[in-house]
């Protein structure tokens, strides 16, 4: 894909020097698939609430806007912003993500038979359905470090300034989510022999 | 994307032989998730018009305000000129006998000057700027 002929500084640039909406309507446009997918990782597939948190996302950055100093790229900028009004808005709600939901997968009875699944389309959907369900185990740290981290392709230092925690803490956080799929997905490990 | 990261999220890393050997299986999982979904374009579907609508209300400042503080900035100025026409002319007298008294040279005269209308210049251009 040929790069933008203007570029996301340029626009920026416009909407600080003469409060330009357009140019804004252009910046949300580019980046709005990423910031929303991200916070489909995030709310763990509500699309809704997501983009909820996305519109919000995209009014922080425009009020905030100044305050960007090019330290980084301007998606990731905005994946900081998306990531707070997600962490925000789980604090809100309160959302236990570490108990019942954990007993919930354990115990749902519903769980697809890996190992009677034959056909590789099956095989994935299957594998794509437990993933999203073992996802909603974790903290909301250790989520959203595994977004920053897996699905927004950030190194760990770019996670760290997207989460606002030390690059260290980013680690652990991978490390105990990485721990804590493993055991919700512990069918999916070819070690046991039964996915 | 760096080489590791890359050979993580390919679940292969390079052992010392040159052989590519597979890190483990969630790192494997995740990274073809990632892969899987990292071509997903999620269609805009009025999503930016929504959020431009959000968007809080750009601030109308009227036409007229500019002129009219301006204006405003002037009469103070020329009241406080004329209610305060003893003050202006002592200030004038000591400054007078302090140069008369002491023996400044030309340049530092012009310095104060320089320096004087530099300031009354700022405060004019700073005044102007914030209304």
């Amino acid at each position: 894909m040929s790069a933008p002929a203007v570029t996301d500084a340029q626009l920026i640039a416009r909407c600080l020097v003469g409060d330009d909406r357009h140019a804004f309507a252009e910046l949300v446009r580019r980046h709005q698939s990423a910031v929303r997918g991200c916070l489909r990782r995030l709310t763990a597939g509500d699309a809704a609430l997501a983009d909820d948190l996305s519109q919000e996302t995209f009014v922080l950055a425009w009020r905030n806007l100044k305050s960007f100093r090019q330290e980084a790229r301007f998606s990731t900028w905005l994946y900081r912003i998306a990531t707070n009004c997600w962490l925000m808005h789980a604090r809100k709600r309160k959302e236990e993500l570490l108990g019942d939901r954990a007993d919930a997968i354990a115990d749902d009875d519903d769980m697809p038979h890996l190992t009677e699944t034959t056909l590789d389309h099956a095989h994935a959907a299957s594998l794509k359905v437990d993933l999203e369900r073992a996802m909603r185990v974790l903290s909301a740290p250790e989520r959203a470090a595994i977004v920053q981290c897996y699905h927004n392709d950030l190194s760990h230092e770019e996670a760290a300034y997207v989460l606002g925690i030390p690059v260290g803490t980013v680690k652990t956080h991978v490390l105990r989510a990485k721990q804590r799929l493993k055991q919700a997905m512990a069918a999916w490990n070819p070690r046991e022999g039964t996915a | 994307m760096s080489d590791e990261r890359d050979a993580i999220r390919s679940g292969r890393v390079a052992a010392g032989d040159g052989t590519a050997v597979t890190t483990d299986w969630l790192d494997t999982v995740l990274a073809d998730d990632a892969r899987e979904h990292a071509g997903d374009y999620l269609a805009d579907d009025g999503f930016t018009a929504r959020v431009m609508a959000a968007l809080p209300a750009p601030a109308e400042i009227p036409a007229w305000r500019r002129p009219a503080v301006a204006v405003l900035w002037g009469v103070a100025i020329v009241g406080l000129a004329f209610a305060l026409p003893g003050a202006a002319v002592d200030v004038a007298r000591e400054a007078f006998r302090l140069f008369s008294a002491k023996p400044f040279s030309l340049s530092e005269v012009a310095a104060v000057l320089a320096l004087a209308g530099l300031g009354t210049w700022s405060s004019a251009y700073y005044a102007w700027k914030r209304v």
